[in-house]
């Protein structure tokens, strides 16, 4: 069953007249428990269409559906409630509150929501155990690896189970250890939780790991592969080169 | 799942949570912008904390006298005759006796201390010694009483001991009177303590009376009342027999000291008010700043689901929390301020005024008032950056904004700006009474308009920096219009501090001008005797006709003019009812006459019931010339027509109404000569003639006689110092500000990181990049000090009109000497506060900087 679906999704930039395309007609579909990665090349609406489908940025037309309710119609304090709610955040930078410890990050949506903080706690700590963290969760930010920042914020992306994990390239800025690290992490929620999950990615060897891999290329989707967790890096890599030069 | 969703209360504790660290994070930027409302909290709570504390104490001494069940006196505060208003009291049901009673309370000079030891204020109290004993009981401890033939005899509560253990029975001293020093005997001494400041000394009616030069006048009505009468009922039944004129004797004595102490608090609270509203600018800007600074936590929060109106509310409770702190440590600041107050001027007070000691007491209103405004202040600072906040997108994180909506954003504040700023200037030139409004208005002009005005002034000024900096020079130009709002922010804190400083320079300098300028006409005599306090009459003992007589009888004087008092109200407003004698004055003294001229006002002033009134008086009674305005006299409500505006340098702060000497001993029953002021002879010698008068005033101890020149020099210089405060406060704005300027420069490098990589990588030497920023500062402090210089100027063109409004009329003067300051003032901060930040940015590590986002 789809828990996503994109309907002719588009989404410009520029004057009316001089339409830029980010995402032209984009009609996808993701079923409850897949790990979906999302690959093109630089400028292809990779990051547009994760925007677009948090709620972050608004469908210059089509529509996105979330379970039975189209997200697009929503004002900007449902929307708000929404990404609280259902749907978990990890972005490439600034993921953190620098004057917060990993549990006060992690805990936010929850405090956010009006969770009284002991319980909110509790569950941030939760999430922290689950992503290997939980003897940090006292510190800030600042104290923690790059790989751990990344392994915070998704606990925070978990902590209110949401329906909806969104990554816009979260180990683009790590090596390729800490990278690896993130990415079994992604791996094991989508095993142990059916968390579905839509990633973002430059990297085959990070994009490996997913059920799925959607290709774009100007807004479009160019190709659709099901891997089953089965991916090959380097078969992704010649299928990427291909795209982009075609 | 137990969890209790929406429950405001988690999201609020978690905020303030997060701003306590925030805040805690920028501790230097915390304590220096939140100092300003420390300041104003601390200001605004002394005044208030230790104002009623010490009219307390004040009052308390002035009211000592006992014994009578109700007493009377009139409502202007002059004496009256007896006979027309003895006899209706004496009449009323349930009135058993009736006294009149001639009393002051005045200071004695410091000559006359040694028969009265160290009693620095006395009470003459002129008793009919019959009808006084009729209305209440005088117990001795030692000799008699008053009776009823006495002349020159005197009677002390037993608490002169406390002041002058050597007075005995049979001891005779002397004492002050209109007519020059006079030789009482003690005949007694009373059981009861009486004042411990201000101690009582019961003289014959008559002696008062001489003593006053108001011969067969009386000041107070003493009433007792049979056994068993209602005495409410009685003191309404003897209100209704006396009339208007007549009021039940308040501490009326002292009440234009209380009031004059009143006027200078009320500075002291404007000084607090302004600080914290320029306080408020200041917190403004900085958060602004913080908001730029947080502009990824908050996109980021928003991603996550923070709503517009959490993010608002986060940053408002931000600012409450600065609030609180700078309103907390204000209070004890301010708590502190006045104990040292009490503790300097308390021994002073105790010492020379005999005054009792001050007992600070919780007054809850002092905590309310200053409580609220620092909050408020804070308040109103945070919320609008608090709603900008909240508009965050959540892509801000992500995306950079594209330029073309900043230019058009900028496009609006010059649009927006420069509208207020027209509106305003309108206001300015409007007239006195908006040109305050004016001046504000023009300050959040210019601030709203700044943003806009960063492209034209970098465009203005770049030649100038392109001269100096070479390429540099333009790389930090094009640095600076790329982000306008930031440019904008850190020229307008500049531009608040230099504002001030410019206001400040204007403020003392129109001051000086509006002084010096009455100084040199007020008083065109030779010899001035003063009392022991001018301007504050009413404690005062003058003289009669005899000192005048014996000056002009002087060879070297030619012309001898005074100056005569009575109190007296307009619509009960309190006024200083002046007397002077339209033929002798404009010998001796100037007026500044706003309208008309001099010839005429004085020729009409000896008409009739006419009286010129100072600028101040004009402005609170609401009269003009050719009006007519209601005296309360000695004589009753009586009609006088206002012939002129007449100013100096004594009168120009307070409500005075100027009459002829002649209407005044018929009105007001008063003869005595407060100031005296004498010309001398073509080709005298000064100093001779000095000695000569000086010898003359050895028996009219009150008076002190020196050469008008000094004097006027004295006043002058006292009032410069008080000036002072002005660049107090500026120093008080203007460092908060560099700090804002620090902040925003340190941001802006930080902000910029990764182009600073750049131009490393591309080839450019440690010392360019340190010269391109460098060069930025100095763009940016050219243009907050042009903003500042341009502000500064508006505001005291409108602060000094709004003199006008209470009636100082003074004459703008351009403060090119604040400009100059102010220029070199911001162009120096400016380069002070980029000395960090282009060290840090030309040591950054190339290839940290690139990888840095
Ligand atoms: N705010 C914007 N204004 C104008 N054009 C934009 C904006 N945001 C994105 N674009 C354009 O939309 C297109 C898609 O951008 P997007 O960021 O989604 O690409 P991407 O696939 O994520 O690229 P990358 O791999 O470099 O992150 C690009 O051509 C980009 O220039
Ligand atoms: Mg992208």
């Amino acid at each position: 069953m789809a828990i996503l679906r994109t309907e002719s999704l588009t989404k410009t930039y520029g004057s009316p007249d001089k339409p830029i395309y980010a995402v032209n007609e984009l009609n996808l579909s993701v079923d409850e428990g897949e790990f979906v990665a999302i690959m093109g090349p630089s400028g292809s609406g990779k990051s547009t269409v994760l925007y677009l489908i948090g709620g972050l940025e608004r469908p210059t037309s089509g529509k996105v559906w979330l379970r039975d309710s189209d997200i697009s119609t929503l004002n900007d304090d449902a929307l708000s409630r929404l990404r609280r709610e259902s749907l978990g955040f990890v972005f490439q930078f600034f993921n953190l509150i620098p004057v917060l410890s990993a549990a006060e990050n992690v805990a936010m949506p929850l405090i956010l929501d009006g969770v009284p903080r002991p319980e909110a706690l509790k569950l941030a700590n939760e999430a922290l155990t689950r992503v290997g963290l939980a003897d940090r969760s006292s510190h800030r930010p600042a104290e923690l690896s790059g790989g751990q920042q990344q392994r915070a914020a998704l606990a925070r992306a978990l902590v209110a189970k949401p329906a909806l994990i969104l990554a816009d390239e979260p180990t683009g800025n790590l090596d390729s250890r800490s990278s690896d690290e993130v990415v079994q992490m992604l791996r094991q929620t989508a095993d142990d939780l059916h968390q579905t999950i839509i990633l973002v990615t430059h990297d085959p060897r990070v994009a490996a790991y997913a059920d799925r891999i959607v290709f774009l290329k100007d807004g479009k989707i160019v190709d659709d592969n099901r891997l089953k967790g089965q991916g090959n890096a380097d078969q992704i890599r010649e299928q990427l080169t291909k795209v982009a030069f075609s | 799942m137990t969890t209790k969703r929406n429950d405001w209360r988690a999201t609020v504790g978690q905020m303030t949570r997060m701003g306590l660290r925030y805040l805690n994070g920028r501790r230097l930027r915390t304590t220096l912008t939140t100092l300003s409302i420390v300041f104003g909290v601390a200001l605004i709570f002394a005044i208030n904390l230790a104002l009623p504390s010490m009219m307390d104490a004040f009052k308390q001494s002035m009211s000592s006298i006992s014994g009578a069940d109700i007493r009377f006196t009139s409502t202007s505060g002059v004496s009256f005759t007896p006979e027309s208003v003895l006899p209706q009291v004496s009449g009323v049901a349930h009135v058993q006796a009736v006294t009149g009673i001639l009393s002051r309370q005045f200071s004695i000079p410091t000559v006359e201390n040694g028969a009265l030891g160290s009693a620095a204020q006395i009470q003459l109290i002129g008793i009919d010694a019959t009808s006084a004993t009729a209305v209440r009981q005088f117990a001795m401890s030692e000799g008699r009483f008053l009776q009823a033939d006495d002349s020159g005899a005197a009677v002390f509560p037993a608490g002169i001991a406390d002041f002058a253990p050597e007075l005995k029975i049979g001891t005779v001293f002397p004492l002050i009177t209109a007519g020059g020093l006079k030789l009482y005997t003690v005949v007694g001494f009373l059981a009861e303590a009486g004042s411990p400041s201000a101690p009582e000394i019961y003289i014959p009616l008559k002696d008062a009376q001489a003593a006053f030069n108001q011969p067969g006048l009386i000041n107070t009505i003493e009433v007792s009342i049979g056994a068993g009468a209602d005495r409410e009922a009685v003191t309404a039944a003897v209100q209704a027999a006396l009339g208007d004129g007549f009021q039940l004797a308040a501490d009326t004595n002292g009440a234009d000291v209380v009031g004059s102490m009143e006027v200078g608090f009320a500075i002291f609270d404007l000084l607090g008010v302004l600080a914290l509203f320029l306080g408020a600018f200041l917190i403004f800007n900085t958060f602004r700043t913080v908001i730029l600074e947080r502009r990824h936590d908050l996109a980021m929060l928003r991603a996550i689901g923070a709503t517009q109106r959490q993010i608002t509310v986060m940053i408002v409770i931000e600012s409450l929390l600065q609030g609180a702190i700078g309103t907390a440590v204000g209070l004890v600041l301010g708590y502190l301020m006045v104990v040292g107050l009490v503790g300097v001027i308390g021994s002073m007070w105790q010492t020379y005024f005999h005054l009792p000691a001050i007992q600070l007491q919780a007054n809850p209103g002092a905590f309310v008032i200053a409580i609220v405004l620092g909050m408020l202040t804070a308040l109103l600072a945070g919320y609008w950056p608090a709603r900008a906040a909240g508009r965050t997108s959540p892509l801000d994180a992500l995306r950079p904004t594209t330029t073309a909506s900043v230019e058009r954003a900028a496009r609006w504040n010059l649009i927006a700006g420069g509208g207020l700023m027209l509106v305003s200037v309108l206001m300015l030139v409007a007239g006195a009474k908006t040109a305050a409004g004016g001046a504000m208005l023009f300050l959040i002009g210019m601030m709203i308009a700044a943003p806009g005005l960063v492209i034209p002034a970098a465009r203005l000024f770049s030649p100038l920096l392109t001269l100096w900096f070479a390429r540099e020079g333009d790389l930090a130009r094009s640095n600076l219009v790329r982000q306008p709002g930031r440019a904008a922010i850190t020229g307008s804190t500049l531009m608040i501090g230099l504002a001030v400083l410019v206001l400040a320079a204007a403020l003392v300098s129109a001051f000086t001008g509006l002084l010096e300028n009455l100084a040199g006409r007020s008083f065109s005599s030779d010899i001035l005797l003063t009392p022991q306090s001018v301007g504050i009459y009413s404690g005062v003992i003058g003289a009669d006709d005899s000192l005048a007589t014996r000056l002009r009888a002087l060879p070297s004087v030619a012309a001898v003019g005074t100056m005569r008092y009575a109190p007296s109200t307009v619509n009960s407003e309190p006024v200083q009812v002046l007397g002077i004698d339209p033929n002798e004055y404009p010998k001796v003294a100037t007026f500044d006459f706003p309208q008309g001229d001099a010839a005429t006002a004085y020729s009409e002033l000896g008409s009739g019931r006419t009286a010129f009134i100072t600028s101040i008086a004009q402005s609170t009674l609401g009269v003009n010339v050719g009006d007519e305005m209601v005296l309360q006299s000695a004589e009753g409500p009586q009609t006088y027509r206002v012939v002129g505006v007449a100013n100096d340098i004594l009168t120009f702060k307070v409500a005075v109404v100027f009459i002829s000497q002649t209407n005044m001993a018929a009105d007001f029953h008063k003869s005595e000569d407060i100031l005296l002021m004498a010309n001398l002879a073509p080709g005298a010698d000064k100093q001779a003639a000095l000695t000569d008068v000086q010898d003359i005033v050895k028996d009219y101890p009150q008076f002190t006689a020196q050469l008008t020149g000094e004097y006027r020099q004295t006043i002058v210089d006292l009032s410069a110092s008080a000036m002072m405060f002005f660049y107090i406060l500026a120093l008080l704005i203007i460092i908060p500000a560099a700090m804002g300027l620090l902040n925003t420069l340190t941001i802006n490098i930080l902000e910029r990181t990764r182009e600073i990589g750049v131009v490393r990588a591309v080839g450019g030497s440690q010392k360019q990049v340190r010269r391109m920023v460098t060069a930025e500062a100095l763009l940016l402090g050219i243009f907050g000090s042009a903003m500042g210089v341009l502000t500064g100027v508006a505001i005291s063109y409108g602060f000094i009109g709004a003199f006008g409004a209470i009636g100082w009329t003074m004459p703008f003067a351009f403060p090119l000497m604040g400009i100059i300051a102010a220029v070199v003032v911001g162009v120096l901060l400016a380069l002070f506060a980029s000395i960090l930040p282009a060290r840090s940015a030309a040591k950054l590590d190339i290839i940290r900087a690139l990888q840095y986002e």
